[in-house]
């Protein structure tokens, strides 16, 4: 388990897209507070999804063959989307809005329903990309390569020169327009220039990051500064911090806890804003104090040490360790794709059974034996004496009923896994129990839970990206 | 507009040994012996009509604006005063008619209604006059020290500079109206506009900012052009004033109105 020193460690291996996370942490909200100072709120849920909408409508045009000869990356073609859909769709509402056709909020509703329809519709004619599409509109900032970390700093580097070379611009039209007009002249510069940034940052985030996390970091941590500032500089700084805080805390939560990333920091967006007017209602001096108390409550709960060490062997008196096989509750075969061609294409036809190839299951126990074998544990296989033993499962009472239905003494090591996922190659996400428990008197003697998403950046393919994360997980099972 | 009179130097340094808080009646009978100026008028409207979508709010408006005038405008809500401002603040396209500006636009010093600020901005008070020094200052540019000194000197002018970290929309409606005539007087104004300066401010206030205005004309030789439906109050404070009703606009010289 990753403790929070560890992620902001350079080595981390997410740590480009913890960096990536940071960036749209930290500048999303300086247009947020733009948006919403100006009521224009709306425009940055619509905007969102208006580029997603672009991405879906890309890939469907490439699955179509209209893009044959490009040879882009997944997120490279999205992108392409993204930007032209954000673009036009501003035009379009920018041109409405000059024509004064309708109600400004109805537009935006209206724009924002035909983004989300357009998106699914584009994902459905899609069939053969579908995964990829949806993977791409969750926003996987998880899986951030260091090429596109140097592409998104790029881009919201000089959206954030940008914020700051003409905030004074910015706030003027935002505030006062007429006064704008007298001492800048025509205000549509002004205006066109923080939307134009506002558009490139909506673009590249949405096929970074997704919908819901890139409005997230738009909105929430502004909303969260405004009642605790009385001018704007305060404002946009504080906004800047908060939205840092939250892609922090929100990313070590989301690894931590193997929860997906948007929703965790739109969560924790959420909560800032709660919090941020219950500090409001007590005095400066005790809200201060509550920060400190609760960022050192934070720090001392992300660096502690999450779990106890693998006993040594000679302390538990070299007793047997009955390794029973992994429980498999994911409701998935969890089967390792077939190397060899022929034998792919034979079980293709029906001719063989899936039997032959190994499973995660199998893997991950051979890698246990491996391994605590190394530690100088007697490590025995329950099916040596009864091939009949089934997977134990890490429900404690249940497993030492079994064992001792099967007179197995000592101890015994139980795992179980729960959710097994490759998302897009990039890392397995993994939640999984191990235990050893002594049959004598069901008490647990050591137990560890692996719930995070494990980086697979090397692997190829899919039985590749199966073995290094079953190699990483045993790798921190026992590394204490 | 021949009626229309000027504040000279020379008359206004007669002026000078007069404070601030002098009564106002008798600041205004000073004035009186103000002489013609022949300077160079800074506004000139001339058979102007105003309005929205071509339909006219305002008709045949001749108006003159000479450095030192303090001229009023008072009219019922909604009678065209604030049409009117933006006309001659160019905020506003004239239907018919010529406007002819001798300064820039940059050298207009507009005081808004406060109430139509939005107040979801966190602005502190500094922060709202430093507004009025964005003209001329560059993106790239730190704000300037000088410029720093100056939001100091007129706040000041206006009596609140105790005032300049406070949040601006916390403020009472006569001091947010005297935090925006010293953000008008930031930009270094040759003329004033005020929309509505005494709208929505206790006795007290008001006779703070009248005080303010006529010591503005009267130190800085400023031309100030302000509205009020408080018919009354701005012919006690302007020079001369304008009243304007269903769509017509006529001079009224104090106590004896002149119909067009």
């Amino acid at each position: 388990m990753s403790t929070f020193l560890e992620i902001l460690s350079p080595s981390y291996l997410l740590f480009p897209a913890l960096l990536g996370t940071a960036i749209l942490g930290l500048v999303c909200p300086l247009i947020g507070s733009y948006l919403i100072l100006r009521r224009t709120v709306f425009l940055g849920l619509t905007l969102p999804q208006i580029a997603a909408a672009g991405v879906s409508f890309t890939f469907w045009l490439q699955q179509t063959g209209f893009f044959p000869q490009w040879q882009q990356g997944e997120r490279g073609i999205g992108m392409i989307g993204s930007l032209l859909f954000t673009f036009l769709g501003m035009g379009l509402l920018g041109y409405l809005e000059q024509r004064r056709k309708g109600i400004a909020e109805g537009r935006l509703a209206a724009a924002y329903a035909l983004a989300g329809a357009l998106t699914i519709l584009f994902i459905v004619f899609n069939p053969a990309g579908q995964i990829e599409v949806l993977n791409l509109l969750k926003g996987e900032v998880i899986a951030l390569s260091k090429g596109e970390l140097r592409l998104l700093a790029t881009v919201f580097g000089l959206v954030l020169v940008g914020m700051l070379l003409f905030r004074r611009e910015f706030l003027l039209t935002s505030f006062d327009r007429d006064l704008a007009f007298l001492l800048k002249g025509r205000q549509i510069i002004w205006d066109v220039l923080l939307y134009l940034l506002a558009g490139v940052s909506i673009a590249f985030g949405v096929i970074m990051a997704g919908p819901l996390l890139l409005f997230g970091f738009l909105v929430l941590p502004a909303l969260a500064a405004r009642p605790l500032v009385n001018n704007m500089s305060s404002f946009l700084w504080l906004s800047s911090l908060l939205g840092l805080a939250m892609a922090v805390f929100g990313f070590y939560s989301s690894v931590r806890l193997d929860l997906p990333l948007g929703p965790t920091d739109v969560t924790l967006g959420c909560c800032l804003i709660f919090l941020a007017y219950a500090l409001r209602r007590i005095s400066p001096r005790r809200a201060l104090g509550l920060i400190v108390l609760s960022s050192v409550a934070l720090w001392t709960y992300g660096c502690a040490t999450p779990t106890a060490p693998l006993p040594e062997a000679k302390a538990l008196n070299n007793q047997t360790l009955w390794l029973a096989k992994v429980k498999n509750s994911t409701g998935l075969s969890l089967l390792l794709p077939a190397t060899n061609p022929l034998r792919s294409l034979a079980e293709m036809a029906g001719k063989i059974s899936s039997d032959y190839r190994q499973s995660v299951m199998d893997l991950l126990r051979d890698d246990l034996r491996r391994e605590l074998e190394q530690r100088g544990f007697r490590v025995t296989l329950p099916e040596q004496t009864d091939s009949r033993f089934p997977a134990f499962p890490a429900d404690t009472g249940n497993a030492v009923r079994l064992a001792r239905e099967g007179k197995l003494s000592g101890l015994i090591f139980v795992s179980e896994i729960w959710r097994w996922e490759a998302d897009s190659r990039q890392f397995v996400r993994v939640f999984a129990d191990f235990k050893i428990v002594r049959t004598d008197d069901g008490s647990v003697l050591w137990e560890r839970r692996i719930q995070r998403a494990v980086p697979t950046p090397s692997a190829t393919n899919l039985g590749q990206a199966y073995t290094d994360s079953v190699k990483e997980i045993v790798r921190d099972l026992f590394a204490g | 507009m021949d009626r229309l009179y000027c504040a000279h130097l020379g008359a206004v340094r007669q002026l000078e040994g007069m404070e601030l808080g002098q009564d106002i009646d008798e600041i205004q009978s000073a004035r009186g012996r103000v002489s013609k100026d022949d300077s160079l008028p800074l506004v000139s409207l001339q058979n102007v009509s105003l309005g929205y979508d071509s339909e006219p709010v305002l008709q045949n408006v001749d108006l003159t604006i000479y450095p030192g005038d303090l001229i009023g405008l008072a009219g019922p809500n909604g009678s065209g005063k604030t049409t009117l401002f933006r006309a001659i603040l160019g905020l506003l396209p004239i239907l018919s008619g010529t406007v002819s500006r001798n300064c820039p636009l940059s050298n207009f010093g507009y005081v808004p209604q406060s109430a139509a600020l939005d107040p979801q901005f966190p602005l502190s008070t500094g922060e709202v006059v430093e507004m009025g020094a964005y003209g001329r200052i560059r993106p790239y540019e730190f704000f300037p020290a000088a410029e720093k000194k100056q939001i100091g000197e007129v706040l000041d002018q206006v009596g609140l500079r105790q005032l300049a970290a406070r949040s601006f929309f916390s403020l009472s409606g006569g001091q947010k109206q005297r935090i925006l005539i010293a953000r008008a007087l930031m930009v270094k104004p040759k003329i004033m506009i005020l929309d509505e300066p005494l709208s929505g401010v206790d006795e007290e206030s008001r006779k703070t900012i009248s005080e303010l205005l006529v010591g503005l004309t009267r130190h800085s030789g400023l031309a100030i052009f302000f509205s009020s439906h408080d018919v009354p109050m701005v012919r006690r404070v302007a020079d001369r004033f304008l009243r304007v009703d269903k769509g017509k606009i006529w001079w009224e010289k104090k106590g004896v109105e002149l119909h067009p």
